[in-house]
């Protein structure tokens, strides 16, 4: 394999220890974060509660804005899904080596988003106690749902990437789980013996296992494709101008995997400094990732280019009005944030210094991800606030405490389990990472004595 | 291993989940060209039903235990197809059940349902895949018996079990020696 | 029930009401009944449960006595209707007629005499009512002599002999009082011709119609009436040779009325008597009609008034002052009439004389302009009435003032409240605790019109009666029989009526009046009397000087208008009417000024910022609303809100405009209700109620507007809007689509033997009065969700207008379009496939079905619908004590069972009043017959006062809306979306040559 040749004192062992130790007994800041991530959560909880005694209308909506924050929220959160099963699937088709020290923490976000973006449908449904009814099961009324609503589209390909990539997740820790459990004592190695399924590295399991993990991430890489896509046709299967256009997918899919990678990063930069991982998780990485968040940021600039040339283009006056309210109308402000944090900022990203400035990444990541949420904020809100078909259905839309009570329990939810994960299993793939070490051979150990 | 939890269980079931010790040779090899060493010479001398340990999966153990593909990808494409055949009914029967009407389109439209389809491939080709190496590893595993290991396995060092009797054990326990075994226990 | 029921005495308590005792007492309100409870056990005949009973029945909401038929269910009232029969309203009602429902079962209705109790504190407490007539009979006693006053509102009826007669027994006087007199009609007729009658206007029959300020309507005389009218005189029809007539509006602001104009003169406030002398000038001088013999000495009486004269002293060119004359004048039945604003001036009377001139010199008046006929609404005492026995009351000459039908405290501020307080004894009859009845010592509620016996004679040969529809819902008692007793007769009110109308009809009596009632009046022509002009032109004709009430350069002329559909504030207690945007601000649920934008931008106004007018008679705040309606030296201001009782809907909101106006009576013993006062910011601000959108249309295709002549140019299977139907970006793209399409449709929209219901809206009818709005929420439980939900766009109305300016070369507004907006039923429909659950779908008639129970709201349906017509139920509205309940008790009373009440989380929309179609198509099989054109009419087509909405089904092609649907006028909301829409617009027809809305 071509990875760059690491640290010599970096062996198996090694590997195994360091990675192990981010297992350990959890500090005092870890409490606090943790406590931080619940009291959010709690916030969400209580208006979640208000929502459903009083009404939707504590929320800011306002004729004809009838979706606004949390569907926004939803995007957001699927798109931060993307770049997990992206890096630990498409990657190890391609195989990249590099993705192995960061795949694992991608994977872990990505099902802690599915988790988070699940919710918002259930949420923001007028009638949340009979959110079950989009499900097809049998009743004695016959009643079945519609297949031709992209609602129900979603709800398949939310459904499925949420338990693909969770399992896919699992598959990745069992030889982990495994090898922590050799070393682990106490009610963890009780714990890990469980989870690691008597996993012992033995040839025969080894052989299934490989297979199987191929297959699995051949699935999982047109399912990455395939979500957001559906995603994507909540809005351009709609004839609301600004929504409807077939540029949608690929531009949806682009996004999320943009959005994705930022989130990775920003979550890596602390947990690598917190848990001492340099020597595991290398600048190399970084901007490998980097260069990620380039190619998809440019792809996302240029489809923010292709909507608004397609927009003239077409002569269609509906069209050419939405785009232009949404450029200069009331929410103006929304859309140049938009623009410049994901038009903009990554094209600081072409200079090699940027690129390996954790700092730096760590800002810009950041960036994005704001930008990433008013990009969904401006289609959803902004299209329908401006609703050019009818000169008489326009409103100026404000969200409340309502939506942003939500809006912050479900970042206290992602955050809660993605803590509890990090402390519990390990982020970092021992296994994987082991194998694009050099493997410890007799004649290199000779070598090394002389 | 230690580690498994023993249930109270009647003695035929009682042998399967949990079958008795393997008697047998195992060796503790720190390097994986010893340990490819060790399996080519244990091949050679006719020894097939050995385990071999490693920390991860290396293609030269692999190729030196000379392994058929894995049966895995049967169960991901019957599962995939399965699936697909499912999306397919569950859409259009659902729809011709209770036939509305909706915005002038054809009571079951095919194209939406394609992506019923398609997620419901994915779906049932990843459950069944898992199904399957959970099958055969678990599968592999029985055929193996209850065997020795070693914690060190999932951590730096590769191991060869090599099922034996009494009379063959001591041959073995040579043969791993020569081969650079830093450690061969006998069970 | 252990004795059996004596079927005579059962009809009897139920009269012709049967009103179901059952019902109303099971509702847990009402009286403790007048019979024994009588379950359905045994069943009255005209009772079935499930049918409704429609009553005939009068409507007092204004003085115009147009007819209603009550629907009444199981002894409820649900909804108001026309009653065709009336030669007044035929069949048609307003927002404030349908409203009248609101008035039976307000939930701030006195509910029980109250009296103010001397010790403790004077506050009022509950009394029986036995008690209270003694009480006051020994008042009536001790008052004799020292003034005893019944005051009123315009009351042409046997109420108003019968309390005339008492007042005679007692030595006392009656007053009636309306706030928005007609004096100047009277005045300015007396001029005039020498009559102070007022005159029935045919507005049917005109060619030309001129309107000097008078909102005909929407406040003046009787605007039912003369809406049906003008909408056949105005409205175009292909055919006809006078295709339509033109309308000019004269007035300083566009109202209602205006809004309908075909031109628009904004004259300076007073100036609109000028512009007639300088007409009829025109028309005498040049010999433009036929002129009537005797009118020959006006040429000397009108010799000042020459076109340039008027032109530079009101402002305008001459040579629109003669094309005016000239049209008016040629077309052959031109109609000019002057009202509203024009005749509240100090000087409305001289305006009112100038236009009766007008119509003299063309000779309309005879033809067009019937004395005879004459109509009540004008019999009220005068305003210089008013302000004496004001007078009086302060000077401590009036010891006992009743008080019924109207709220003086209101509409006379300050000086009326002042005067009360020095009056010896004060009893309101009023049913609701306004601002008049909450200063009153005594309140003895009457019966709501609805739960009365009356009659009321609106016009000479008409006399509409009223009759109980419901059991009374509260412990009231008809003033009638209130009065009765305290003057010491037998008998009840009902048995005073029968006894006036039995007179010279001995034995038909009893059939004669099961008819009347079931007619709901007797209707007849009065013969027309002809008019002179009066000897004395001079009085009538005042010299040519400067109108103008001295202002001063700081002052602003600020006219106070009657509300649309406020009124003068009687109507404010009503959510309905509260709720329902003003047909030309669009604003509800406040007050606000009209301001010009060039003095907005002069004075750095925005909207919604507040101004403080100062009159020399009072100050008040009101925010701005800008608008190119209105003169940019004139401000304008609605009456109808500021109240400070009148119940939780109406207290303490807004400003009350009467606050600004002179309390004392002009010349012609009128009220002035143009000011001039100064304007000052305030620096606060408000978001404004509205419900506007963009106020040009911006090329939309959502109305379309036609000359006069391109219009007559039109024939049959013509397509002046085909473009629209395929926009060149997307004609492939359609045509392609609808080949593919082809085959489904067969499917798509269940062709075949199935019906397609379909509206027609012809915008050449449409006024944009917005009765289709009030009657809509009626008949489907709409929700009423109150002044901060509907400010943040969350009001639940299934019909809005939209109205957009037509505008001059100059951009100037000449008046407006009106386009009434509901959900189009589209064949294709956008809102259905997005739906998860098939809560949107498509019925085998081709409506889009919305099916509550199964609407989970997601809300995707409203996203995707291009016309926006799809209303959220964000709270549960229906919430026993919820923050945003709409029914509370017993308003919930008048619910349409029929129809559910949507419950939070769900999506609702208009579906052409489904019940309606389901309960024709069920008459229809028990008849074993089929649906018949016309058998179903849905809420806003059968309120519409100027038939502009047509339902029926489009695939039956010998139905009207068939035929409306292939009129070459005829198109397509956002055709260009493919979404084949069942509703079919008619394009407003304009006598302009180039129109255009923006």
């Amino acid at each position: 394999m071509a990875e760059h040749a690491p640290p010599s004192r970096v062996t198996y062992d090694y590997v195994t220890r360091t990675i192990a130790r981010t297992l350990g007994s959890p500090t005092r800041g870890y409490f606090l974060l943790l406590g931080a991530a619940v009291a959010l959560l709690l916030v969400g909880i209580v208006t979640l509660l208000y929502l459903l005694r009083y009404g939707l209308g504590l929320a800011g909506y306002s004729h004809p804005v009838y979706w606004a924050v949390f569907i926004t929220c939803f995007v957001f959160w699927v798109g931060i899904a993307h770049s997990g099963t992206l890096i630990s699937a498409i990657l190890f088709l391609f195989r990249s080596g590099w993705r192995t020290a960061v795949y694992r923490t991608a994977e872990a976000m990505t099902v802690f988003a599915v988790m988070t973006a699940g919710l918002f449908p259930l949420i923001h449904i007028g009638r949340q106690w009979y959110f079950y009814w989009l499900i097809p099961y049998p009743n004695e009324r016959g009643l079945w749902p519609n297949f031709k609503s992209p609602l129900i589209w979603d709800e398949f390909a939310i459904g499925t990437y949420f338990t693909v990539s969770t399992v896919f997740l699992i598959m990745g820790l069992i030889p982990d789980i495994a090898a922590v459990r050799d070393l682990a004592t106490g009610w963890r190695k009780k714990l890990y013996a469980l989870t690691s399924l008597g996993w012992t590295g033995a040839n025969e399991q080894w052989r299934h296992y490989t297979r199987g993990y191929l297959y699995l991430a051949a699935l999982a890489t047109p399912l990455v494709l395939s979500v957001h896509s559906v995603v994507s046709w909540d809005f351009a299967m709609a004839i609301v101008p600004g929504w409807h256009a077939t540029l949608f997918a690929p531009y949806f899919v682009a996004g999320a995997i943009y959005s994705g990678v930022a989130m990775v990063i920003t979550l890596l930069v602390p947990i690598r400094k917190l848990f001492h991982l340099e020597e595991i998780i290398t600048l190399h990485h970084f901007e490998n990732l980097a260069k990620l968040c380039l190619l998809t940021g440019s792809i996302v600039s240029f489809s923010y280019m292709t909507e608004n040339f397609v927009a003239w283009f077409s002569g269609n006056p509906h069209e050419r009005a939405a785009f232009w309210y949404r450029a200069f109308g009331e929410y103006w402000w929304a859309s140049w944030t938009m623009n410049i944090c994901n038009g903009l900022l990554p094209w600081l990203l072409w200079s090699k210094t940027v690129r390996t400035n954790i700092t730096a990444l760590f800002v810009i990541s950041i960036f994005v991800n704001i930008g990433m949420w008013f990009e969904r904020y401006v289609i959803i809100v902004v299209s329908l606030a401006g609703e050019p078909y009818e000169p008489w259905a326009n409103a100026v839309y404000n969200p409340t405490w309502a939506d942003w009570g939500i809006m912050a329990g479900s970042f206290g939810w992602f955050f809660m389990w993605f803590l509890l994960f990090v402390k519990n299993f390990p982020a970092v793939s021992i296994s994987e990472v082991k194998e694009v070490l050099p493997p410890p051979k007799r004649q290199a150990a000779r070598a090394g004595a002389h | 291993m230690t580690t498994h939890l023993r249930l109270p269980l009647p003695k035929p079931i009682q042998d399967i989940i949990h079958p008795p010790p393997t008697p047998g040779v195992l060796g503790v090899f720190s390097y994986l060209d010893s340990t490819l060493d060790a399996i080519k010479k244990l091949r050679a001398a006719g020894h097939t039903e050995f385990t071999v340990y490693s920390p991860v999966p290396r293609h030269e153990i692999e190729d030196a235990l000379g392994q058929s593909v894995s049966p895995v990808r049967a169960f991901t494409l019957i599962g995939g197809i399965a699936g697909c055949a499912i999306g397919a009914w569950l859409s259009l029967w659902m729809s011709y059940d209770w036939p509305v009407v909706v915005g002038g389109k054809p009571v079951g439209s095919i194209p939406p349902y394609v992506i019923i389809m398609f997620e419901m491939t994915i779906l049932f080709g990843a459950l069944s895949t898992i199904l399957g190496i959970v099958f055969n590893a678990a599968f592999a595993a029985r055929r193996s018996g209850t065997i020795q290991y070693d914690e060190r396995f999932t951590n730096d060092r590769f191991g060869i079990f090599v099922p034996a009797d009494s009379s063959q054990a001591s041959g073995v326990e040579s043969l791993l020696k020569q081969s650079g075994a830093e450690e061969v226990r006998r069970g | 029930m252990t004795e059996p029921i004596n079927r005579r005495r059962f009809l009897k308590v139920l009269g012709v009401t049967g009103a179901g005792t059952a019902a109303v007492s099971a509702c847990g309100i009402g009286p403790e009944p007048t019979e024994r409870l009588i379950p359905y056990l045994i069943q009255p005949e005209d009772q079935i449960p499930g049918i409704a009973t429609y009553y005939a029945t009068t409507c007092r909401e204004c003085a115009a006595g147009c007819g209603v038929r009550v629907r009444v269910r199981e002894g409820r009232a649900v909804k108001l209707e026309g009653n065709p029969d009336s030669p007044i309203n035929r069949g048609r009602l307003c927002s404030r007629g349908q409203a009248a429902i609101q008035g039976l079962y307000n939930p701030d209705r006195v509910q029980h005499p109250m009296v103010r109790n001397a010790t403790g504190g004077g506050s009022l407490e509950a009394i029986d009512w036995d008690g209270a007539i003694q009480r006051l009979s020994a008042k009536v006693a001790e008052a004799r002599g020292t003034g005893i006053v019944f005051l009123t509102g315009a009351e042409a009826s046997s109420f108003g002999d019968l309390v005339d007669e008492w007042m005679r027994q007692v030595g006392g006087r009656r007053l009636s009082y309306e706030a928005f007199g007609f004096d100047a009609l009277r005045a300015g007729n007396r001029m005039a011709f020498g009559t102070a009658s007022l005159p029935t206007y045919d507005f049917a029959n005109a060619k030309y119609l001129l309107s000097f300020g008078a909102d005909f309507l929407d406040t003046w005389l009787s605007p039912v009436e003369f809406q049906n009218g003008f909408s056949r005189a105005h409205a175009f029809d292909g055919g006809r040779s006078a295709s339509m007539a033109k309308f000019v509006y004269v007035g300083p602001r566009l109202s209602l009325t205006g809004m309908n104009a075909d031109e628009w003169i904004g004259v300076r406030p007073g100036s609109e008597g000028a512009l007639a002398l300088a007409m009829a000038q025109v028309v005498v001088s040049r010999r433009l009609a036929r002129v009537p013999a005797d009118a020959s000495r006006l040429s000397a009486v009108l010799s000042a008034h020459t076109p340039r004269a008027v032109a530079e002293e009101i402002g305008i060119e001459q040579d629109v002052i003669v094309r005016l004359a000239t049209e008016f004048a040629r077309s052959g039945g031109g109609l000019a009439v002057s009202g509203g604003i024009a005749t509240q001036y100090a000087n409305g009377a001289e305006i009112v004389a100038a236009v009766n001139i007008l119509n003299y010199v063309v000779g309309s008046v005879g033809t067009l302009v019937k004395f005879g006929a004459d109509l009540a609404a004008g019999s009220t005492n005068s305003f210089a009435d008013i302000a004496a026995l004001t007078s009086d009351m302060a000077a401590g000459k009036v010891g006992l003032l009743f008080v019924h039908g109207t709220n003086p405290a209101h509409s006379l501020p300050g000086a009326f409240q002042q005067a009360l307080g020095k009056v010896g004894y004060k009893v309101s009859f009023s049913s609701f605790m306004d601002d008049t009845t909450a200063a009153c010592d005594m309140i003895l509620p009457d019966h709501h019109p609805l739960e009365q016996w009356a009659d009321s004679r609106p016009r000479a040969g008409v006399t509409a009666f009223q009759q109980p529809v419901v059991q009374p819902v509260f412990d009231t008692k008809q003033t009638g029989d209130v009065v009765l007793r305290l003057a010491g007769r037998s008998g009840t009110f009902q048995d005073y009526l029968q006894a006036k109308h039995r007179t010279g009809r001995g034995a038909g009596f009893d059939q004669f009046w099961m008819d009347t009632l079931a007619k709901g009046g007797t209707y007849g022509d009065a013969p027309t009397r002809a008019v002179r002009l009066s000897t004395d032109l001079a009085a009538a004709v005042p010299p040519l000087q400067q109108e103008r009430g001295s202002g001063g350069e700081d002052k602003q002329d600020v006219v106070v208008f009657p509300h649309p559909v406020l009124h003068d504030g009687r109507g404010a207690n009503k959510p309905w009417l509260q709720e329902l945007p003003d047909p030309v601000s669009k604003i509800a649920w406040h007050s606000w000024v009209e301001v010009h934008p060039d003095t907005a931008a002069r004075w750095g106004l925005a909207t919604g910022d507040f101004l403080v007018l100062t009159s020399d008679f009072g100050s008040q705040k009101f925010p701005t609303w800008i608008t190119p309606s209105v003169r940019p030296d004139t401000l304008a201001v609605p009456t109808g809100q500021g109240h400070t009782a009148y119940g939780r809907y109406a207290q303490d909101r807004s400003a009350n405009a009467f606050e600004l106006l002179d309390r004392k009576a002009n010349a012609y013993g009128g009220r002035t209700f143009a000011v001039s006062a100064t304007a000052t910011k305030t620096g606060e601000h408000r978001k404004i109620v509205t419900t506007e959108g963009s106020p040009r249309e911006r090329g939309r295709g959502t109305v379309e507007v036609l000359g006069v002549a391109r219009a007559k140019a039109l024939h049959a299977g013509d397509h002046p809007f085909h473009h629209e139907e395929t926009p060149e970006y997307a004609a492939e793209a359609v045509a392609w689509w609808a080949e593919r399409q082809h085959e489904k449709a067969e499917l798509g929209d269940y062709r075949g033997e199935q019906p397609r219901w379909g509206l027609a809206i012809d915008l050449s009818k449409c006024t944009g009065c917005s009765a289709c709005v009030t009657a809509c929420y009626a008949e489907n439980n709409i929700a009423t969700v109150g002044e901060d939900l509907m400010q943040r766009g969350r009001e639940m109305s299934w019909l809005r207008l939209e109205r957009y300016w037509l505008t001059d070369e100059h951009g100037e507004p000449q008046g407006a379009v009106n386009s009434p907006m509901l959900c189009q039923q589209c064949g294709n429909a956008p809102c259905e496939p997005v739906c998860p659950v098939y809560a949107a779908y498509h019925t085998p008639d081709g409506l889009n079905g919305q099916v509550y129970n199964r609407c989970v709201g997601t809300r995707y349906c409203s996203n995707n619908c291009p016309y926006k017509v799809r209303y959220f139920n964000w709270y549960n509205y229906a919430e026993r004590e919820g923050a945003y309940e709409a029914w509370p008790e017993p308003l919930s009373m008048l619910l349409n069972p029929d129809v559910t009440v949507r419950e939070k989380g769900v999506m609702e929309k208009c579906t052409f009043c489904v019940q309606r179609i389901r309960g024709a198509q069920n008459q229809a099989r028990l008849e074993d017959r089929n649906v018949r054109d016309g058998d179903i009419v849905t809420a806003c087509q059968q309120t519409c006062p100027s038939d502009a909405i047509v339902f029926g089904d489009l695939n039956d092609r010998r139905s009207l809306v068939y035929q409306l649907a292939g009129n070459p006028r005829g198109y397509h909301v956002l055709a260009g979306l493919n979404t084949k829409p069942a509703i079919t617009y008619l394009a407003r027809v304009v006598a302009q040559d180039t129109p255009s809305h923006g």
